[in-house]
This record gives structure tokens, C-alpha cells and sequence, in this order.
């Protein structure tokens, strides 16, 4: 596979193995429906207080959820976009728009962070440097986990390279 | 010593505990890639790089970072932006 900027200054991937980019096409299903236990990952507590935790429950996981519900239809979208490639071995192409890179990265990490509280993969599988291994279920899970990584890798220098694009953009110093 | 001429009622005092110091805490979690976690302090916080990535070692090596200090609601405001990036993150109150 390979990565490089577009003419047009976009993130863009090219010469992805199918079976890559059938995992690249899976960031698109919804992490609470595939990953029922891992997904309560995505959700965590904002501390120990119960009134917190309630109200947090009530008024702010919520919006949470539909945050990131829309961030994944950005990426559903562009995923339809994906380009395959002729040959008997087909490999596929996809340009990011750089103003969808923050919804891919809040994606990819939500699905990498439901896949790995899913099959509860350990620091040390997730560090880890092996030959990628189709033998089970679970390698193949924690073969997307560092597949989603390495497209995470490029997107945030791409972001920290030309800057944020987020309206949500703000500074703050410590009060 | 409060003012003579204002009756001090129990509202006046959770509004008080309201304005006791709360912590904003990030902790690690090894599926956060590091370049990540440096990028969402960045965006949220408007740190420098180096700033950035001091609090991300320090979540790294140390498991947490007090990354803010505040009134507690925007507190609350900072927590639910690093959750909305997928940390972990959680709101506590100063230690004396």
C-alpha cells in the first residue's frame, strides 16, 4: 500500500490489497451493533461522583453518541468512493478530503478502541511487531487494529502538517 | 469572615463546593496511538507541540496527567471534548 498527498493536497491511499480495503470498508459499520461489548469503550465514566456520572449519562453520552454517529457517515460516504483497480488482483485507491480527516480519526479510533476491548488484546499484543496472521478471528481483529493505526499515522501528519480544520478549534490555558 | 449584611444560606455553599478547584485528568490507554493523543491536546487545549507531547508522556509513562485546573463546569466542557476524541478522561476534585 501506498500513501502520499494528492494533486489537490488530500491524503491518498493507493495499491491496497482487497483484503485491506474490505478492512478499510468495515470502519464504516457501527461499532455498537458489531462490537456489543467493546463498545462500551467509547463511552467511558467522567469520574468516580455519582451525580456526575448520572448526569453525565442522561445529558452528555447522548450527544456523544451522535457525535460520533455522524463523524462515521462522513467516512461511510467517502468509503463509497474507494476506487478499484483492474487486474486479477485488483487493488483499491481513496483520497480523504482533508476537511473529513478529524471524522476519520475520531472513527478509526473508535473502532480500534471497540475492537481491542472486544477481543480484550493486552498491551503487549497491541505493541507487538508480527508478520500478519490470518489464522483466527482474533489475529485478523488485531491485524485491523494496527492496519486503522497505520492509516491513524498518516492522517495525523497530514492534520499536524496543515493544520486543523475543526470549527471546535479552541485554546485555553490553566485557570 | 462573610459580609455582615448577607445571610449566608445553604445555596450560597454548594455554589462554593461548585467553585472548589476540579481537575481535569487524562489517563493511558494503550490503544490511543501517542501522535494522536499529542493532536487532540493540541486541538482542545491549544498547546504547543512540546507542551503536547510533555502531557502525553507523562500520560505514557506515568499512566495519568493533569492536563487542566478549574471551575468545575468548564471542567466538565474539557472532559467532554476528550471523550468526544475518544480519551480517557475524567473530571475530579482538587486535592487541598
Amino acid at each position: 500500500m501506498h500513501f502520499e498527498l494528492s494533486r489537490s493536497g488530500d491524503p491518498f491511499f493507493s495499491k491496497m490489497h482487497p483484503l485491506l480495503a474490505g478492512m478499510l470498508q468495515a470502519v464504516a459499520i457501527d461499532p455498537w451493533e458489531r462490537y456489543p461489548d467493546g463498545s462500551g469503550r467509547l463511552l467511558p465514566a467522567p469520574g468516580d461522583e455519582e451525580e456526575l456520572c448520572r448526569d453525565w449519562h442522561d445529558f452528555v453520552q447522548p450527544g456523544l453518541r451522535r457525535h460520533f454517529d455522524s463523524e462515521r457517515v462522513i467516512v461511510a460516504e467517502d468509503i463509497t468512493l474507494m476506487k478499484e483497480g483492474k487486474g486479477k488482483t485488483p487493488l483499491w485507491s481513496l483520497e480523504i478530503p482533508h476537511s473529513h480527516c478529524e471524522a476519520w480519526l475520531t472513527t478509526l479510533n473508535a473502532q480500534r478502541l471497540a475492537l481491542a476491548a472486544e477481543y480484550i488484546f493486552t498491551e503487549k499484543e497491541l505493541s507487538e511487531k508480527k508478520a500478519p496472521d490470518l489464522s483466527s478471528e482474533r489475529s485478523i481483529a488485531l491485524m485491523q487494529v494496527n492496519f486503522f493505526a497505520f492509516i491513524q499515522e498518516c492522517l495525523v501528519q497530514v492534520v499536524m502538517s496543515k493544520g486543523f480544520h475543526s470549527e471546535t478549534n479552541q485554546t485555553a490555558e490553566n485557570e | 469572615m462573610g459580609d455582615p449584611g448577607i445571610l449566608e444560606s445553604p445555596e450560597t455553599n454548594v455554589s462554593e463546593a461548585y467553585d472548589t478547584p476540579w481537575i481535569v485528568v487524562v489517563h493511558n490507554d494503550p490503544v490511543n496511538l501517542m501522535s494522536y493523543v499529542s493532536m487532540v491536546f493540541q486541538l482542545i487545549f491549544g498547546w504547543s507541540r512540546e507542551r503536547a507531547e510533555l502531557h502525553m508522556m507523562e500520560v505514557h509513562s506515568k499512566g495519568r496527567s493533569i492536563v487542566w485546573s478549574g471551575a468545575r463546569e468548564k471542567g466538565e466542557l474539557y472532559v467532554q471534548q476528550l471523550h468526544g476524541h475518544l480519551l480517557l478522561a475524567t473530571l475530579e476534585r482538587a486535592s487541598p
